[in-house]
């Protein structure tokens, strides 16, 4: 192989891993190599390094395609309701009279200091802790990505979606192709050999986001998932929150950074927990 | 269906752990021919090895998957499909092991009744599934888990099956069977190992499953109230 | 810092360019390099016209050149022309605003009053 169809072929390659149809990408990856031959050039010496060449071109593509279809939803309806609501630990008042009502179409970011109790405000909204006092109304339909371990290391993305799909009605068909595609909006290619656990941190995150999408519920629990996010991924993270929001979920995101402030419904700020 | 999803699921999980399997295999080997000399002993002992390799599997599966049943129990899996759809893919596990000793047994021994010692490894799977899980969720951590289960089998091999207290361990019905496998004794012994079988087998599970109810089932939030007049916000 | 600032205006530099007279590649690039803009790396010149092409205010058409090999060559829709002008309508607003900041700036530094 020559150095340019090498350089072809690692671009194919990256175009692939990085969501694009592998139709898609050859055809790319040869309009490339033919440009290069036409203008006398190297493709190395005309685009630059394969690699993050193939990445900002995938990134080009996936911001302007086209965007998951709207659900019929009510508009307005409350997915999410806290009055009240606290939680004590002993002696530590971890959460103190949080109130927040989350409406379908919204997005709630939930702030804090490390400490502040973000992580049990949301295991709360999800069931897994049960408040001091306090009230919880909450839509049955949601989805959840804990901030660690809510993925099984020994099974491959697409595992993943069968089993998830099946836990919540979906049939396999639906539920694998459901799940590539908000892979793909995330710049992710799911490969059937690969097991979680061999997946790079951040895209080990981004099978953790999916899921959490995956059934298309009306609530969407998010505890901090973009560690191991690069820029463009964190970028891509908020693009999909905003996505789906519009669509008519509610998404309830606990974050420490945040992106967009001006597009966030709610701000939720959680003072640190205190002794009594 | 749930369940044969889980069952499926946590196969696929333990055919990835290649050396935990394989230990699972060969550890009822090395029992069994550390007492070769003393048939009945022999047996016992291979299926104690069987027992503990399964449930040491069934601990290390359980703790394993916490964190992603409850993640799998907030989206709406019943705890009880979880629990059940893991114990299952234990005992289909366990089973293959069970029916490759017997083979083993059948070949290397003349035993007059082959059938009770069918009998006594089936029945060993059976109770390990389940201890195994009973121990990962009242020690949910691997290492305490561990070795609680080592004191168990410990137990189980030193203390005198004679004494009263053995017939609190789990695994006691084993010297009834391989004692009924090899001599003429009356089906007595049988009948006593069934019933010790049964008893421990019920318990385990029970607990096991009630346990698996209360840390996982999801807090019951009601829906939101429709309030009177519904304005969109955007 | 200049890096950053063509970052953000190469897609409408782009249009303008591609308002006066359609180009090819390489062709852009030295256009973009005679006005003062610098060496822009095709890795950084292709993306960006795919993207301008996604969004269908450019197309791409492959014709042969009268000398030497057939080029592809980027040309606007009529929505890219309607997308040039507002574009730049509103790149005029922005630097006019800029403008008016630093020369107030300016003006306070030569009074000495800041």
């Amino acid at each position: 192989m020559t150095s340019a169809q090498e350089w072809g072929a690692q671009v194919r390659d990256r175009l692939i891993d990085s969501g694009v149809e592998p139709g898609e990408a050859r055809r790319l990856a040869d309009e490339f190599l033919a440009e290069a031959e036409d203008a006398e050039q190297d493709p190395a010496g005309l685009y630059g390094p394969a690699v993050p060449y193939a990445t900002a071109v995938a990134r080009t593509i996936r911001t302007t395609a086209t965007r998951i279809a709207p659900l019929d939803r009510v508009r307005g309806q409350v997915v999410l309701r806290l009055s009240q609501v606290t939680k004590r630990y002993r002696r530590r008042s971890v959460l103190r009279g949080v109130d927040l009502t989350l409406r379908a179409g919204e997005v709630a970011a939930v702030v804090g200091a490390n400490g502040s109790g973000k992580s049990t405000l949301l295991n709360i909204c999800a069931g897994v802790i049960r408040a001091t006092s306090g009230t919880v109304e909450r839509t049955p339909r949601v989805g959840y990505a804990p901030q660690q371990h809510g993925v099984s290391p020994l099974l491959t993305a697409t595992e993943h979606f069968d089993l998830f799909g099946a836990v919540q009605g979906m049939d396999r068909r639906r539920s694998q192709s459901i799940g590539n595609q908000l892979s793909r909006h995330l710049g992710w290619a799911p490969r059937p050999d690969v097991i979680a656990g061999h997946l790079s941190g951040g895209t080990q995150q981004k099978l953790n986001v999916v899921l959490s999408e995956l059934s298309r519920p009306d609530l969407i629990l998010l505890d901090e998932p973009y560690q191991g996010f690069d820029q463009d991924s964190y970028v891509d993270f908020w693009e999909q929150v905003f996505t789906w929001s519009e669509a008519g979920a509610g998404v309830l995101v606990v974050t420490h950074l945040l992106h967009d402030v001006e597009r966030v419904d709610h701000v939720l700020e959680l003072p640190k927990a205190e002794e009594s | 269906m749930t369940v044969l999803t889980i069952t499926v699921t946590s196969l696929r999980e333990l055919s990835r752990r290649r050396i935990a399997l394989l230990f699972v295999l060969v550890l009822p080997l090395v029992f069994y021919l550390v007492r070769i000399d003393v048939q009945w002993q022999a047996i016992r002992f291979l299926a104690l090895g069987v027992g503990w390799a399964i449930a040491t599997l069934a601990l290390f599966s359980h703790v394993g998957a916490r964190r992603l049943d409850q993640r799998l129990a907030v989206v709406g899996a019943s705890p009880t499909a979880l629990f059940f759809g893991r114990q299952l893919a234990l005992v289909a596990t366990g089973m293959p092991v069970a029916g490759a000793y017997l083979l083993l047994v059948a070949i290397t021994q003349d035993v007059p009744r082959l059938a009770a010692v069918g009998l006594l490894l089936v029945t060993t799977v059976l109770i390990a599934a389940p201890l195994g899980a009973v121990v990962s969720l009242v020690v949910p951590r691997e290492l305490e888990g561990a070795l609680a289960l080592l004191s168990v089998m410990a137990l189980q091999l030193l203390v005198d099956p004679d004494d009263t207290a053995a017939k609190l361990l789990p695994l006691w019905s084993t010297r009834e069977l391989s004692a009924y496998a090899i001599e003429a004794v009356s089906s007595d012994y049988l009948q006593r190992s069934l019933l010790h079988f049964g008893l421990v087998l019920a318990v385990c599970v029970l607990i096991g499953w009630l346990t698996s109810i209360i840390r996982l089932a999801p807090a019951k939030l009601p829906a939101p109230q429709v309030e009177a007049d519904t304005t969109s916000t955007r | 810092m200049r890096q950053q600032w063509l970052h953000g205006f190469l897609d409408l530099s782009l249009l303008s360019l591609l308002a006066e007279r359609r180009d090819y590649g390489v062709g852009l690039t030295e256009r973009l390099s005679a006005v003062g803009l610098g060496e822009v790396p095709g890795g950084t010149l292709y993306p960006s016209l795919l993207r301008l092409e996604t969004q269908g205010l450019v197309r791409a058409v492959r014709e042969p050149s009268a000398s030497g090999p057939p080029r592809k060559y980027y040309e606007l829709t009529a929505p890219g022309r309607a997308a040039q002008v507002e574009r730049s309508q509103a790149w005029g607003h922005f630097r006019a605003a800029v403008d008016a900041v630093i020369v107030s700036a300016h003006g306070a530094v030569m009074e000495g009053t800041s």
